[in-house]
C-alpha cells in the first residue's frame, strides 16, 4: 500500500498518510465511542486515528448506522412472493413477451397494511410488517448467471474475474466500526461457491476490512482456548511481559503496541464473541418467535437471531443467507420450503429490532442477486430474470410503506424507476453517509470505487 | 462433421417444400429487405418477441447463441454460425425456425408463421443488414499533446541514466557505490546513518531475507564466533547457494505472477497441473537463470528454440505464467471468455514485468498514462493469436466435468497420449452414450417424471442426472491424458492462424471497431527490437521487447522489487505502478545504477542480491536516532534498517523449523494434483481434504496447496497474498485474529508441544537449561537471567496449577486426537440436480485437543507457545 489513499473520508478523521503506509495498528482498536449518527460525531481522538477500524466521520450525515442484509441466495421468484401482477394472473398459459409460456402464480395474493401492499401467501408474517417496508421494484443487473451476479451484488464487479473489495469491506474502510471488541463485518453461512470468499473479502484493501465468516451454528475458529481461562491468562501475562521488554528495546518495531493490544483484544474476544453468538441464552419466547431449532431447517432463524445480537452489539455490517432459491424445477415445493424457513424469522427480526428501538439505526435489506421470469421453465420451474426484480428495505433511512420503481404488466422488465446494482450500491453507501464517488482507494495506479464509473443515488426512497 | 453435412443435405431438400413462402416474400423487394429500416420494422420485432427470452445478452443465451447482436448471429452458438449473410443454406437460423429435421426446432413450442419465416429469409438473403454502431476512436488533440509531453518527460519511460557515483564526505563508511548514493542523500539532508547491526540480528535478518528461514542456533553461534574477514560474505554465499533461496525468492515471484491452483472467480475449479509452473519458478531462481531469459520463457517459451528435450519442456511449463490467472469459466459467450482472458494476460504481463497498468485502455484511452486504446488492442492481437491451454472451456451453468477441456492441455512428452484404435472406438461409443444420457436427463427434467420416485427411493430426475454424470466422467477419463499418466502442463501455444484483432467499443467483446496491427506500447521506444512476426502470434517479439536491455522499465522494475524485499520498501514504493500516478523514486540515480549493473551482470538476480546485501546500508542496525526520526520518519533515506514483520510463510516455516519438524525436501507435485476438474465449493469434502493436507504437511509453505479461496488456515492470518491479482507488496496488518491464531490454533499448539518434547528429549532435565535452549531455537538468542527467571517461575506455577485447573492429563497418543462430530445431515440429495445448489452449511468443526504426557511438558509447551507468539518472533530487525 504505497500510494496515497486520502479520499475515503473528509475532515480531520482521514488517516494521515504515514499511518496508512504502516498499515498496521491496534486491529479492532480500543475505543468505546458514542454514536456517530450524523455530523455531531467528531469522535476521533489521536488514538482513533491510529486504528483503521476506529469510527470515522462519514462524508455527510448518515441515515443508518448499521446494515443487516438478508440474502436470498439463488434468486427468489418475485412474482410468487412480493411482486403481484394482475395481468400475469390473468394471462397464464399465453405466450409471453420475448417467447415462452406465461406462468401465473399459484399462490394467493392479499393486500396488507394501511398501504394495501400485495404479498403472497408465502410470506404471511413478513406481510404483517408491510407498512414498514420500502420496496425498490425496478432493479436490474448484468449477468443472468448466479456466480457472476452474486459477485456483482457483493463487490460491484461486473467481470467476475476481477477481484474487488466487498460492500462490507468498503463500509468498514469508509466508516470503521463501533464496537472494537468485535469484528466490524460478519457474514453468516455465506455461499461456498459463486465466488466464495470473494463475496466478503477485502481484495486490495488491507485485511482489516475483510468479513469474518461464521457458520450457521455460530462457529468461528480459534476463539476457544483448550486451557482454562486462568491458565491462559498466566501464559498471556508471560507473553505480554516478553513483548513489553521488546518494546523497551531501542529501535523496536513501531507496530509493537498494536501487537500487545491485539492479544488483550483477542483475550476479550474469546469471552465476548461466543457469548454474543450464543443464542441459547435468549429467553425461550424470543427463540420461539424466531422459530429457532437445531438442524438445517432452523438455520435461517438462528442466523436472524445471531444477526440481531451482533448488530445490537455494534457490528457495522451483518449478512445472513438462505440458499436454495434457484427453482428451475420443483418451483412450488421449493418456494414453500424456503418461505417456511425464512418468513417467520425475518418477521421476528423486524419486530425484535423495532421493539428494541434498533430499527431506527439499522437498515435491513432483503433480496436476491436477480429475479425469475414470469414464464414457465419445464413442468415446474422458472428461469433467471435480470431485467426487473425487487428487493425490500426497512428501518433506518428509508421511507416506510413506500414503493419505488415498477416492472411491466408481467413483472418481466423494469420500466419505471430503473435501478442497476450499481445504483443500489450508491444508494446504500449514501444511506450510510458515504459519497460513492469519494469513497476511493488507489490501487495499481487507479482510484477504485465500489461503483466503478457509474452509480446513481436514488434519493426518492430516503425517509 | 458428418451430421452437419447431413443436415445441409436436408436443408436443401426442405427448401423446395418452402417454395410457397417465397411467393409471400415476393412482396418484399430485395432492395427493401436490404435496408436497416426493414430490419428494424420487420425483423427485429420477430426476434424480440420470439427469441430474446433465451438468446440475448440479458438472458442465458442458450447454446451460447445471442440474436440481439449481429456478430452474435454470425458467430453463432455451439451449433455454428446462425446467419450467413446472403446464404440461406449456410444459415442455421433458417433451419431452426423452419423446424427442419436434424436442426434444433426454434422457437421450441411455437413455430413462426410462414410470413415471419419469409421475412427472416428475405433479410438474410439481402445480406442481413444491421444498424451500424457509431464507432469513433476519439482523438483529442489536448490529450495527444499531453501524452507527447509525458512520453518525453515521465521518468520511468526515459532510457536508463548512467549516473556518476556521487562524492561523499564520509567515504570510509561506504562499502560499495550503492552506499555512496545512499550516503549522499543522507548528507544532503544533514543526517548520519545509525550504527552497524549486531551479528545476531544480522544473521537472522539475512537468513530470513534470503531463504525465508531462521538460522539454527549452531549457525548463529558459528557466525558470531567467526572472526575471519570474509565471514559475512561466506554466509551470504552459503545462503544464496541453498535451495531455500529459490523457495523464498520464487515465492516473491509467485505473488507477482498471481499464482493459484484453481480458477477462482465465479466457479472455482482446480487447475491440477499449475504446480509445475511453481516448481519451474523456484528452480529458475535457484539456477540463477538470467532474468531476461526468465521473462522470455514465461511469455514465449513455446516459441523459443530448445537445445534439449528438457529445455523444451521447461520452456513450455514457463508459459504457465499466461495460463494460471483467474478465469470466469461460467461466462456465457465464448468471445467474452476469450477477451476477458486476453485482458487478464495483458494485465499480468504489463504489471508483472513493467509495473504498468494497461488494462484501463481496454475501454478507453488510459486516463493518466499515454496508453491509447489502440495500443491495448495491438497487444490484444498477440494474445488472441494465442491458444490458452488451461484445460478449461467456458459454459454457463455447467456442472460436473462440463468445464474440463482435455484438448486444451500441454502434453510434455512428445508423442504422448495418441489414442490407439481400440481407444478411438471406445471414444465414439462413449460419446454417443453421453449424448443419449444427456438427452434422457433433459427429457426427465422437463417432464412430470422428474419428481416420480425410482425403485431405490431417489427421484427419477436424480437418477437420470447421476447416469449422465457417470457417463460423462467415463468419457472424460478415457479422453483425459492426465488420467492416462501423461505429464501435463498448463500454458500457451500459437494459434494456427495468427491475426490482428479489432478495437472493441467500450471494451465490449462483440462491438468491433477497426483492426489494429499487432504491436507493443508506444509510451516509450525500445531501440533494436523487431516488430511482430506476422506468421506467428508475436509473443516472441513481445518477449524480446520486454526483456531488452533498452526497455526502460523491465530492469528498473526488477531491481526495485529486489530492493523492496531487502529493505522493506522499494526505491519506488509503488512497486507495481511506475506510471504517472505511481510514486517517484526516492533515489532515481541509484535505481538506474542498480538497473545498469543488473544488466551488465547478465541479469543475474543472485549477483544483484549479493551486491545489495553486502552494502553497508543493508547491514545497518535497526536502532533509531531521534533527530533522524524527526527528519525522516519513514526512513526513505535509509539511515537505519527498518524492522520487518515476517510473511505468513516465514512464520509457519519458522515455527516448524524451531520445532525441528520442517521437511526441507520438495514434495512431489501438489495435493491438488489428484483433484477432479469440477467445481469445488469451499466447504465441501474436496476443500476439506485439501485443507487437511495442508494442515498435515510439514513441507515449506511455498509447497502447500494454494487453491484460490481455499487458502490454508496456517497462512491465512498473516496477510497471505490475494491470489487473484499481481501483487508486488503484501499488506501488513495487525489484527486480533492473528493473536487468536497464535493462542489457539492447533498448528501452533501442536508445534509448541513438539518443540517441548524435543527439549525434553535433547536437553537435561533442568528447566533453566531448557528455557535457554528454547530461546535460542525460537528467537536465535540467549535469554537474559531475568528472562530465565520469569520463564522458570511460569513453568513452575503453570505445572503446579495444571492438574488442578485442567483435568486434561491423559496418556500421550501418537497423534492429536480429533473429536469428530457427525457431518450435518443435508436436506438435499447427495447429487443435486442443479449444480448451483450446494450445501452452504459447514460441516461441524473439529476440535483438536492436545494431550500432554505430564504437567511439566504441558507447562514447557505453553512457554514455547508464548515464545512463538511474541512480537520478537514475528519481526526481524
Amino acid at each position: 500500500m504505497s500510494e496515497s489513499n486520502k479520499s475515503r473520508a473528509i475532515g480531520p478523521t482521514a488517516l494521515p498518510r504515514r499511518e496508512l503506509l504502516k498499515s498496521a495498528s491496534a486491529g479492532f482498536g480500543y475505543l468505546a465511542l458514542a454514536g456517530m449518527l450524523g455530523t455531531q460525531a467528531i469522535a476521533s481522538t489521536h488514538a482513533a486515528d491510529s486504528s483503521p477500524l476506529a469510527p470515522r466521520r462519514p462524508h455527510f450525515p448518515a441515515k443508518a448506522k448499521r446494515v443487516i442484509f438478508l440474502f436470498m441466495n439463488g434468486a427468489m421468484s418475485q412474482v410468487d412472493t412480493f411482486e403481484y401482477k394482475q395481468q400475469l394472473q390473468k394471462d397464464g398459459g399465453k405466450v409471453g413477451p420475448g417467447g415462452g409460456t406465461l406462468l401465473a402464480s399459484r399462490y394467493g395474493f392479499k393486500r396488507y397494511g394501511e398501504t394495501g401492499t400485495w404479498v403472497s401467501d408465502l410470506f404471511p408474517n413478513v406481510a404483517r410488517h408491510v407498512d414498514k417496508l420500502c420496496f425498490v421494484r425496478g432493479l436490474h443487473t448484468d449477468t443472468p448467471a448466479h456466480p457472476e451476479a452474486v459477485i456483482q451484488l457483493h463487490t460491484g464487479a461486473a467481470l467476475a474475474q476481477l477481484v474487488r473489495p466487498s460492500l462490507g469491506a468498503w463500509l468498514l474502510y469508509g466508516l470503521g466500526t463501533e464496537n472494537q471488541d468485535l469484528p466490524g463485518y460478519v457474514t453468516i453461512n455465506p455461499a461456498p461457491n459463486f465466488g466464495g470468499t470473494v463475496n466478503y473479502g477485502s481484495a486490495f484493501l488491507p485485511a482489516h476490512y475483510q468479513g469474518t465468516k461464521i457458520s450457521d451454528t455460530g462457529y468461528l475458529p480459534n476463539v476457544k482456548s483448550q486451557a482454562s481461562a486462568d491458565l491462559q491468562r498466566r501464559q498471556l501475562d508471560l507473553l505480554q511481559g516478553m513483548n513489553r521488554d521488546l518494546a523497551r528495546r531501542p529501535g523496536a518495531p513501531t507496530e509493537l503496541d498494536g501487537v500487545i493490544e491485539s492479544y488483550e483484544l483477542a483475550f476479550k474476544m474469546q469471552g465476548k464473541v461466543p457469548e454474543i453468538l450464543d443464542i441459547s441464552s435468549e429467553p425461550q419466547h424470543v427463540r420461539d418467535a424466531y422459530g429457532v431449532t437445531d438442524g438445517p431447517e432452523g438455520s435461517f432463524a438462528r442466523q436472524c437471531l445471531m444477526a440481531r445480537r451482533l448488530s445490537e452489539a455494534g457490528v457495522r455490517f451483518v449478512e445472513i443467507a438462505h440458499p436454495g432459491w434457484d427453482q428451475h424445477n420443483n418451483l412450488h415445493a421449493g418456494l414453500t420450503r424456503n418461505s417456511r424457513a425464512t418468513d417467520q424469522p425475518t418477521a421476528a427480526l423486524l419486530a425484535d429490532l423495532e421493539a428494541r428501538g434498533l430499527l431506527d439505526e439499522t437498515l435491513v435489506i432483503f433480496g436476491s442477486e436477480f429475479g425469475r421470469l414470469p414464464t414457465a421453465q419445464g413442468p415446474d420451474g422458472r428461469d433467471h430474470n435480470i431485467t426487473g426484480y425487487p428487493m425490500w428495505m426497512a428501518g433506518a433511512g428509508v421511507k416506510p410503506g413506500f414503493s419505488y420503481g415498477a416492472t411491466d404488466e408481467y413483472g418481466l422488465k423494469a420500466v419505471e424507476g430503473k435501478m442497476h446494482t450499481t445504483d443500489l450500491h450508491a444508494t446504500l453507501l449514501a444511506l450510510m453517509g458515504l459519497d460513492h464517488e469519494k469513497l476511493t482507494y488507489r490501487y495499481a495506479g487507479r482510484d477504485f470505487r465500489l461503483t466503478d464509473v457509474k452509480g446513481q443515488v436514488v434519493e426518492e426512497i430516503f425517509a | 462433421m458428418k451430421t452437419r453435412m447431413l443436415s445441409r443435405f436436408r436443408a436443401r431438400w426442405w427448401l423446395l417444400l418452402l417454395a410457397p413462402s417465397l411467393i409471400a416474400a415476393e412482396t418484399t423487394t430485395r432492395e427493401e429487405a436490404g435496408t436497416v429500416e426493414f430490419f428494424e420494422k420487420k425483423v427485429r420485432p420477430i426476434l424480440v418477441s420470439n427469441c430474446y427470452n433465451c438468446h440475448s445478452a440479458d438472458t442465458k443465451a442458450a447454446g451460447g447463441l445471442r440474436v440481439d447482436d449481429r456478430n452474435g448471429l454470425l458467430t453463432g452458438g455451439s451449433g455454428g454460425p446462425a446467419v450467413a449473410p446472403g446464404n440461406l443454406e449456410e444459415s442455421l437460423l433458417i433451419e431452426a425456425i423452419a423446424h427442419a429435421d436434424g436442426a434444433p426446432k426454434m422457437p421450441p413450442k411455437k413455430k413462426l408463421s410462414e410470413q415471419e419465416i419469409a421475412v427472416i429469409r428475405a433479410w438474410i438473403e439481402a445480406g442481413a443488414p444491421w444498424p451500424e454502431e457509431k464507432f469513433e476512436v476519439a482523438k483529442s488533440p489536448a490529450n495527444e499533446s499531453k501524452h507527447e509531453k509525458l512520453r518525453n518527460e515521465h521518468w520511468a519511460w526515459q532510457p536508463l541514466n548512467r549516473a556518476t557515483v556521487p562524492a561523499v564526505r564520509n567515504d570510509a563508511w561506504a562499502a560499495d557505490d550503492i552506499d555512496r548514493f545512499i550516503l549522499a542523500g543522507l548528507e544532503r539532508a544533514g543526517l548520519a546513518p545509525t550504527g552497524d547491526a549486531d551479528p545476531r540480528d544480522l544473521i537472522r535478518r539475512l537468513s530470513f531475507d534470503l531463504t525465508g528461514l531462521p538460522p539454527t542456533p549452531e549457525e548463529v553461534e558459528a557466525f558470531v564466533a567467526d572472526d575471519s574477514e570474509n565471514a559475512y560474505e561466506n554466509l551470504v554465499d552459503r545462503l544464496l547457494a541453498s535451495p531455500a533461496f529459490g523457495e523464498r525468492w520464487g515465492r516473491h515471484w509467485l505473488d507477482v505472477a498471481r499464482y493459484g491452483e484453481s480458477t477462482g472467480a465465479s466457479r472455482n475449479l482446480p487447475m491440477p497441473h499449475a504446480w509445475r509452473y511453481r516448481d519451474y519458478v523456484i528452480d529458475s531462481f535457484n539456477a540463477d537463470k538470467p532474468f531476461d531469459e526468465f521473462v522470455r520463457e514465461q511469455i514465449a517459451g513455446d516459441l523459443l528454440t530448445a537445445e534439449t528435450d528438457a529445455d523444451r519442456q521447461e520452456n513450455l511449463i514457463a508459459t504457465g505464467f499466461l495460463a494460471i490467472g483467474v478465469k470466469d469459466v461460467n461466462q456465457r459467450f465464448k468471445v467474452r471468455f476469450d477477451m476477458d482472458n486476453v485482458d487478464e494476460q495483458i494485465d499480468a504481463v504489463s504489471r508483472a514485468f513493467m509495473a504498468t497498468t494497461v488494462s484501463c485502455a481496454r475501454c478507453h484511452d488510459h486516463k493518466f498514462d499515454p496508453i491509447p486504446t489502440k495500443d491495448y488492442y495491438a497487444l490484444a492481437g498477440i494474445f488472441t493469436s494465442t491458444d490458452l491451454n488451461a484445460g478449461l472451456r467456458n459454459k454457463m451453468g455447467g456442472g460436473g466435468l462440463d468445464y474440463y477441456d482435455t484438448q486444451r492441455l500441454i502434453l510434455l512428452d512428445k508423442g504422448a497420449a495418441k489414442a490407439d484404435d481400440a481407444t478411438s472406438k471406445k471414444l465414439i461409443k462413449l460419446r454417443n452414450e453421453v449424448a443419449q444420457a444427456k438427452a434422457e436427463f433433459e427429457r426427465v427434467r422437463d417432464s412430470a417424471e422428474a419428481s416420480e420416485k425410482a425403485p431405490d427411493g431417489r427421484t427419477k430426475l436424480v437418477v437420470a442426472r447421476q447416469a449422465f454424470r457417470k457417463k460423462q466422467a467415463e468419457l472424460a477419463l478415457l479422453n483425459d491424458p492426465a488420467a492416462n499418466g501423461a505429464r501435463i502442463a498448463l500454458g500457451v501455444t500459437d494459434k494456427a492462424k495468427p491475426a490482428d484483432t479489432e478495437i472493441r467499443l467500450r471494451g465490449e467483446a462483440e462491438k468491433l471497431g477497426p483492426l489494429v496491427t499487432r504491436g507493443f506500447l508506444t509510451a516509450f521506444e525500445v531501440p533494436g527490437t523487431q516488430p511482430v512476426n506476422r506468421s506467428q502470434s508475436g509473443r516472441k517479439e513481445l518477449a524480446d521487447w520486454i526483456a531488452s536491455s533498452a526497455n526502460p522499465l523491465t530492469a528498473r522494475v526488477a531491481v526495485n522489487r529486489t530492493w523492496q524485499h531487502l529493505f522493506g520498501q522499494g526505491l519506488v514504493r509503488s512497486v507495481d505502478n511506475f506510471g504517472v500516478t505511481g510514486d517517484k523514486p526516492s533515489h532515481p540515480e541509484l535505481l538506474d545504477h542498480l538497473a545498469g549493473r543488473f544488466i551488465a551482470d547478465g541479469w543475474s538476480l543472485k549477483r544483484l542480491v549479493r551486491t545489495i546485501v553486502t552494502t553497508r546500508a543493508y547491514r545497518l542496525s535497526a536502532e533509531e536516532i531521534s533527530a533522524n526520526v524527526q527528519a525522516d520518519p519513514e526512513n526513505r533515506l535509509i539511515w537505519r534498517h527498518s524492522p520487518r514483520r515476517l510473511e505468513a510463510e516465514e512464520i509457519r516455516d519458522g515455527i516448524l523449523a524451531a520445532a525441528g519438524v520442517l521437511d526441507r525436501k520438495r514434495p512431489a507435485g501438489s495435493p491438488s494434483h489428484s483433484l477432479e476438474v469440477s467445481e469445488l465449493p469451499n466447504n465441501g469434502p474436496k476443500a476439506r481434504e485439501i485443507r487437511q493436507a495442508a494442515r498435515q504437511s510439514t513441507a515449506r509453505s511455498v509447497y502447500l496447496p494454494l487453491l484460490r479461496g481455499v487458502v490454508p488456515e496456517t497462512l491465512e492470518a498473516f496477510d497471505f497474498v490475494e491470489q487473484g491479482m499481481v501483487t508486488g507488496n503484501r499488506s501488513v496488518t495487525t489484527v486480533p485474529t492473528q493473536a487468536l491464531f497464535m493462542m489457539n490454533d492447533p498448528f501452533v499448539r501442536e508445534s509448541a508441544k513438539k518443540l517441548a518434547d524435543r527439549l525434553a528429549a535433547e536437553v537435561p532435565a533442568d528447566d533453566r537449561v531448557r528455557i535457554e535452549r528454547a530461546y535460542e531455537m525460537t528467537l536465535g538468542r540467549s535469554p537474559a537471567p531475568s528472562e530465565i527467571d520469569r520463564a522458570a517461575s511460569f513453568v513452575k506455577e503453570f505445572s503446579a496449577s495444571w492438574p488442578v485447573l485442567n483435568e486434561e492429563i491423559e496418556p500421550e497418543k501418537q497423534k492429536p486426537e480429533v473429536a469428530k462430530a457427525k457431518p450435518a445431515e443435508s436436506a438435499r440429495p447427495a447429487v443435486p440436480v442443479n449444480p448451483d445448489e450446494v450445501v452452504t452449511q459447514d460441516a461441524p468443526a473439529e476440535e483438536v485437543r492436545i494431550r500432554y504426557s505430564d504437567a511439566r511438558t504441558a507447562a514447557l509447551a505453553h512457554f514455547v507457545q508464548a515464545l512463538y507468539a511474541t512480537a520478537e518472533f514475528r519481526y526481524v530487525r
